[in-house]
């Protein structure tokens, strides 16, 4: 299929475009068989010739022992690029005009840096950054340039000065953010908490947005019975507040992050599903809908062509709430010690720094403020997404 | 059954952390002494031992607490937490209590006494009186509450196991009865044991006829202490649900002016109200006791040196039994790292003692306010070896390091019939893998969670084993962890005694776990024979972590129970301490320390194991 | 088939949704083990009787060795006679625990609803009107505040600041003081502010998004036209049909703050209602209140769908209910 010619609208071959839709293969999906097959392949190497405590990928020198999450993280990246990035880059014209409409709206733009340098250090830092380590001897150690009495800390890793009477330690270049109270450092904290912040994002917007979607649209579209039975089951799910049906599971079952991002994966898609099929409710009654109907044109062809590319806008607005409430939900039960202890997340850290408080409110602030930054981030990126990809609110306002 | 012994034994008042409050919860045991309990001829340091009558304080003003979390129950047949203990021994006194020294002190009985120190006799006052309509406190309700509860196999009320079937209770007068126990024992207050609270049989009696324990449980009277009569220095006015109890002053407290009591109990107690809140937050409790709005409130040990320098408050440091001990689950759900249970090697064992820095621990995350413990038993006890240098210190010194680990290590797989070796500095298992074991610890305890994330350091630096750290709430710990599921055919094992020992190592619990440091457990300072419990198998009620003994722990534990010479006692004690030592059954680790902080105006506590004994007699000072 | 026979038919449902639910429910629980008997069971050994007998003994007291329909026949009718069991945790009966602590959410639940349904869609209109203006920029970046900020985190710096540092509010909540008084107007200000500024920003960001879609719309450049007043405009072509996809986003997005950050605000500012009672319930293992709570809360979300399709339906006269 020529991606080229699709970058013009009047000269695209719409018969070959519906005959890969309908029959053959998109790009989109040959980009995920290209690298679904090297991940399944590396998946079942690593479940079959390696141990349970080898490194996957102890035959390069790289001492990582990849878990299940990780090949999660890896398919939701590779699904995101092929259906996110590639048709950008597929339809070179249309990205330059959302690009200019973009960048117009300039927090949004330093929110797309931050979040890149988010993801870019989460992804990279761990494999360059060795993990925290505990060291009793130093607990509470200050940022750089601040400073904590030192009957608050045991030894200090900075320099100790006197003022007013009192000894006073301050923070080194050695852990530029502190430390917590086990001394570990926060900044090595923060960049092993960028990569558990990426996958809980990825992950469950990915399971969320494609159930959701899914549901939503086939719903609107098909009505009566379909539209009955997918929308009362909804209304269950919907009923059935999924904090605390997590917190019912946890307490039956008990938990970790993978369960978590199941669970919320599988039972938070109501509101996107809802909210698309209200949206694409409304596009139904729409002429072009009608006329493609009377064309004769497939169900499928018309909801993948026509619903799911015309909901867009609702769909990123719904997911640029839902990547913060992951993120939200998982520091909440972090904070609560109902968390996944066993990794280095933000709300983790933030909630070991609650007791020390008054006298070390870094060690809750910082985790907290790369919280608080990365949700505005998502925030401003989908409103700014929202307006470059809703042309008609954009005509008016000029 | 000998190891009804089992009670947390705790005489301080403020069992803060979620550990040892489960601790207590986890025995089932009587609920700690509660240390506020009142009574005594012997005065403390700081409440004036000569203040003459005439100069007794002003009754007057109100006395606010503040905990960190709820109590369930403030009924006193099913009371197992520390924290309600206290709250009941406002309105409701034990038979005695014990004062700095470890005399016995005559608090509902006036007397309790022995001539050959198999039959105790309690005799009660006889101006005890429950509120309307129970009228006067005779023998005759406490027979009954021991015979038809206590002993009852329907009941299940806390005490239970401090009334075994072969301990005779009798009514021998109006105001007197007396116990009968199996064999001599001339420590028998210390165990606890023989602790009672007064409850109208008449309340009680309508559920023992039913058998009804839900009825008996949710009893509106007994939760809501509403029958105390005079039997407390104070009255339970309201108990708002996990927030807020307040206390009013008992005007005809029994013990205000008795002959027997300090002078200070002459027109005691000395607050109009007592109001106990729970603050869930740390930061927020510390807070209020520094800005005086709440009189105490525990000091955790990283805050010891801020508050201690603070003119309007003073923090005790008060000794107590509880240890830090990181368990080692020898069980066969225990070890999921490979085949075999290392663990159950002593050799082992003494390799991973010598891998944590005890010295180094005590000073970073208890800031000193503890001390290394190498024994079951703390050094300030009467009972510890009076020749220390036999106790082997593990953690310290030589006995510290990666060669002293991996010697030691190095020799028990050796000895293992399992293939494991140590691949450069990483223990790896008969299939090439590197050992990775789990450890639990308490959610929101921060002090034991830098505890045990410096021991999953300290096990990677010098034993060469990864160690993954996990929080988890104490209770889901304690049931799904702790306690093993009771098989559906008790009979057919060796032995089973409950769910803390529910048989042999193939008995396991739910969840496999390597590693735990959310349990402290008592080391029974006051009577170290109840530690039996900890190291002889078939016959105690508790053993989570399948610990089989390498030496001879019953029949010591047997000698110490049968002989009457304190002398030979000590000496079978200190054989004991050091046999632990070696043995290493659990890895013992510190011996913290209390540290309370309260208001500077409050006279009364004392930096003692016994602090709180007189609590009826503290008041505020001008 | 009108609309009342809609609404009949959309109750019905709900009753149906409580239903399922509560069904799901108690096969979740009867999935797992019960902690009572295995307390009955350690206790009998440490009795030195027989745990397998004392096990039983409980069973039957509690019904649990009844056939299994018959358990879920007596579950459901307890659930349905409010009798919900007894809470070990606070030796009190469940419904007893849940009313008592509801008093104190309804305390700050009612005005934070209040503030949001009244505060969000006027500044999500406001701030559509003045598109890409710096108005629009100061409402967009304070809502994007409010939502960005994690509710507990926001509180427990509030509490640091106005509270331990400048001491203007009560660290710690009480309970004494009464519904109507200043005392609790103070102590309540901050976890009401902190709660409305976390709802404020999705539900207004929702408005905002919509109402712009129909500034831009045919029918208002017609009534512009026509010279309708302007408030006339908004108030009845933007802000009504902007109403109908946001009453779909905000009874869910209230819900789920309710559920989420009520029992958080609840912990960090101690005050003792439903949210903190239902994580002391988990904490302690107190199955009859975490059931009791969880069917609390999917109730409230049952009777707010419920709220909400009927205030769509209402709302929205293109979408034609009679042949649903």
């Amino acid at each position: 299929m020529a991606t080229d010619d699709q970058a013009r609208f009047d000269q695209t071959d719409w018969e070959e475009i519906d005959e890969s839709v309908d029959h053959g293969l998109s790009a989109n999906t040959k980009v995920v068989l290209a690298g679904l097959v090297p991940l399944v392949l590396l998946y079942a190497y690593d479940y079959t010739l390696v141990g349970q405590y080898e490194p996957t990928f102890g035959f390069v020198g790289w001492g990582y022992s990849v878990t299940q999450l990780d090949w999660l993280f890896a398919l939701s990246l590779l699904l995101f690029g092929a259906y996110g990035a590639l048709p950008l880059y597929q339809a070179p014209r249309m990205t330059k005009y959302y690009w200019g409409e973009f960048k117009r709206n300039r927090p949004a733009v330093v929110s797309l840096a931050f979040l890149a340098g988010i993801f870019t250090m989460g992804l990279l830092g761990p494999l360059v950054i060795s993990p925290p380590e505990t060291d009793i001897l130093i607990p509470y150690q200050p940022p750089l340039g601040f400073t904590i009495g030192m009957e608050s800390v045991v030894e200090c890793a900075g320099p100790v000065t006197e003022a007013g009477g009192q000894r006073v330690c301050h923070g080194s270049l050695a852990h530029p953010f502190g430390t917590t109270g086990s001394g570990k450092d926060i900044f090595r904290s923060v960049v092993y908490g960028m990569q558990i912040t990426m996958k809980i994002a990825f992950i469950t917007t990915l399971i969320v947005v494609t159930i959701g979607s899914a549901v939503g649209t086939v719903a609107a579209y098909g009505g009566g019975m379909v539209d009955e039975i997918l929308m009362r089951y909804v209304d269950i799910q919907q009923s059935f507040p999924t904090f605390i049906a997590y917190l019912l599971i946890l307490y039956i079952f008990g938990g970790g992050i993978a369960l978590f991002i199941l669970l919320f994966g599988l039972f938070s898609w109501e509101g996107t599903a809802r909210y698309v099929r209200s949206n694409a409710l409304a596009k139904v009654e729409e002429e072009y809908v009608k006329a493609t109907q009377l064309t004769g044109a497939s169900t499928y062809h018309i909801v993948r062509r026509h619903l799911v590319p015309n909901t867009a806008s609702s769909i990123i607005t719904d997911v640029t709430l839902l990547i913060p409430a992951f993120i939200l939900f998982e520091a909440q039960l972090a904070f609560l010690g109902l968390g996944d202890s066993t990794i280095p997340s933000w709300g983790q850290v933030l909630a070991g720094g609650r007791d020390a408080l008054p006298y070390a409110p870094w060690v809750t602030l910082i985790p907290g403020l790369f919280i608080f930054f990365t949700i505005l981030a998502f925030n401003f990126l989908g409103d700014a997404l929202l307006d470059a990809l809703n042309p008609q609110a954009e005509a008016e306002s000029e | 059954m000998d190891g009804s012994r089992f009670h947390s034994e705790g005489a301080n008042s403020r069992r803060i952390s979620r550990r040892r409050w489960l601790e207590a919860l986890g025995v089932g045991g009587a609920a700690a002494l509660a240390g506020c309990s009142g009574g005594g001829n012997e005065t403390a340091t700081s409440t004036d031992s000569s203040t003459p009558r005439d100069e007794l304080p002003e009754v007057g003003g109100t006395y606010s607490r503040t905990v960190s979390s709820p109590i369930q129950t403030l009924n006193p047949i099913y009371n197992t937490e520390d924290g309600a203990g206290d709250l009941i021994s406002y309105a409701l006194d034990y038979t005695y209590a014990f004062t700095p020294g470890t005399e016995v002190l005559p608090q509902t009985a006036g007397e309790f006494t022995t001539d050959d120190s198999q039959v105790w006799v309690y005799s009660l006052r006889d101006n005890l009186q429950f509120s309307d309509p129970y009228g006067q406190v005779t023998a005759e309700d406490y027979t009954y509450l021991i015979n038809e509860i206590h002993k009852s196999d329907w009941a299940a009320s806390a005490n239970t196991d401090s009334w075994g079937s072969d301990v005779n209770v009798e009514q021998t007068g109006e105001l007197e009865f007396q116990i009968e126990l199996p064999s001599a024992d001339p420590f028998y207050p210390e165990t606890y044991d023989p602790l009672l609270y007064a409850i109208p049989k008449d309340l009680v009696q309508p559920y023992v006829e039913e058998q009804d324990t839900e009825g008996l449980r949710q009893d509106t009277e007994l939760n809501e202490l509403q029958f105390t009569g005079n039997l407390g220095a104070y009255t339970l006015d309201t108990w708002e649900r996990g927030n807020k109890l307040v206390f009013s002053r008992n005007d005809d407290y029994y013990l205000s002016g008795a002959e027997d009591m300090p002078q200070l109990f002459g027109n005691a107690p000395y607050f109009e109200t007592i109001e106990s809140e729970v603050v869930q937050e740390q930061s927020s409790r510390l807070a209020q006791l520094k800005t005086g709005e709440t009189d105490v409130a525990a000091v955790p040990p990283a805050r010891y040196d801020e508050f201690d320098n603070l003119n309007d408050v003073t923090v005790y440091k008060q000794p107590q039994p509880y240890n830090v001990v990181n368990s080692y689950n020898m069980r066969d759900n225990g070890w999921n790292a490979g085949p075999g249970n290392l663990f159950r090697s002593r050799t082992f064992r003494q390799g991973l003692a010598c891998a944590v820095d005890k010295e180094r621990l005590v000073r970073g995350v208890y800031r000193g306010l503890a001390t290394p413990e190498f024994t079951w038993q703390p050094e300030w006890s009467k009972w510890y070896p009076d020749d220390a240098s036999q106790i082997r210190t593990f953690g310290v010194g030589d006995l510290y390091g990666k060669e002293a680990t991996q010697s030691r290590i190095k020799e028990a797989i050796d000895a293992s019939e399992y293939d494991y070796s140590y691949d450069g500095d990483r223990l790896v298992n008969p299939s090439g893998d590197g050992v990775t074991l789990e450890i639990y610890h308490s959610a929101g305890q921060n002090t034991e969670k830098q505890a045990t994330e410096f021991i999953a350091q300290e096990f990677s630096t010098n034993a060469g084993i990864e160690v993954n750290v996990n929080a988890i709430q104490g209770s889901e710990f304690a049931e799904t962890y702790w306690k093993q599921e009771v098989p559906e055919n008790p009979d057919e094992y060796e032995w089973s005694n409950g769910a803390y020992n529910a048989g042999p190592r193939e008995v396991t619990s739910q969840n496999g776990w390597d590693m735990s440091m959310v349990l402290g457990l008592n080391t029974y300072p006051l009577n170290p024979l109840t530690n039996s419990v900890f190291f002889t198998v078939e016959e105690s009620f508790y053993n989570p972590y399948g610990y089989v003994p390498e030496w001879n722990a019953p029949e010591l534990f047997q000698q110490a129970n049968e002989t009457t010479s304190e002398e030979e006692l000590q000496s079978i004690f200190s054989e004991i301490f050091v046999e632990i030592s070696e043995a290493q059954p659990l890895g013992m680790l510190a011996l913290d320390t209390d540290t309370p902080g309260y208001s500077s105006d409050i006279a009364g506590p004392e930096e003692n194991f016994f602090s709180g004994w007189n609590f009826p007699g503290w008041y505020r000072q001008e | 088939m009108g609309l009342g026979w809609y609404i009949t038919r959309r109750v019905g449902w709900a009753v149906i949704v409580t239903f399922i639910i509560v069904t799901v429910t108690w096969a979740l629980i009867t999935a797992a083990p019960n902690p009572a008997v295995r307390q009955a069971a350690t206790q009998a050994a440490l009795d030195g009787g027989n745990p397998s007998a004392a096990a039983e003994r409980v069973r039957e007291l509690r019904g649990l060795n009844a056939p299994l329909h018959q358990r879920y026949i007596d579950y459901m009718v307890n659930v349905y006679t409010l009798d919900w069991g007894w809470s070990t945790m606070r030796s009190q009966p469940v419904t007893e625990a849940m009313l008592s602590a509801l008093y104190y959410t309804v305390q700050y639940s009612v005005p934070w609803t209040l503030f949001t349904i009244l505060l969000a869609p006027a500044v999500g209109l406001y701030s559509a009107a003045n598109q890409y203006s710096w108005k629009d920029h100061l409402a967009t970046g304070f809502a994007f505040f409010g939502y960005a900020i994690p509710n507990f985190f926001f509180g427990i710096m509030l509490l640091l600041l106005f509270g331990v540092y400048l001491e203007w509010i009560p660290i710690t909540y009480n309970s004494d003081v009464p519904v109507f008084s200043l005392e609790n107007a103070r102590q309540l200000i901050v976890p009401v502010f902190v709660l409305v500024t976390g709802s404020i920003g999705g539900t207004m960001r929702v408005a905002r998004n919509e109402s712009a879609e129909f500034i831009s719309a045919d029918f208002v450049k017609t009534a512009n036209a026509k010279g309708v007043s302007k408030l006339r405009v908004y108030a009845r072509h933007i802000l009504r049909p902007t109403m109908v996809p946001l009453s779909t986003t905000i009874v869910g997005q209230l819900l789920a703050l309710f559920i989420g950050a009520s029992l958080l605000v609840e912990i960090v500012f101690g005050i003792p209602g439903l949210g903190r009672l239902t994580f002391r319930a988990i904490i302690a293992q107190d199955t009859n209140l975490v059931l009791g709570s969880t069917l609390f809360f999917t109730f409230i979300a049952t009777i707010g769908n419920l709220i909400q399709d009927l205030v769509y339906t209402v709302l929205d006269p293109r979408i034609s209910f009679e042949d649903r």
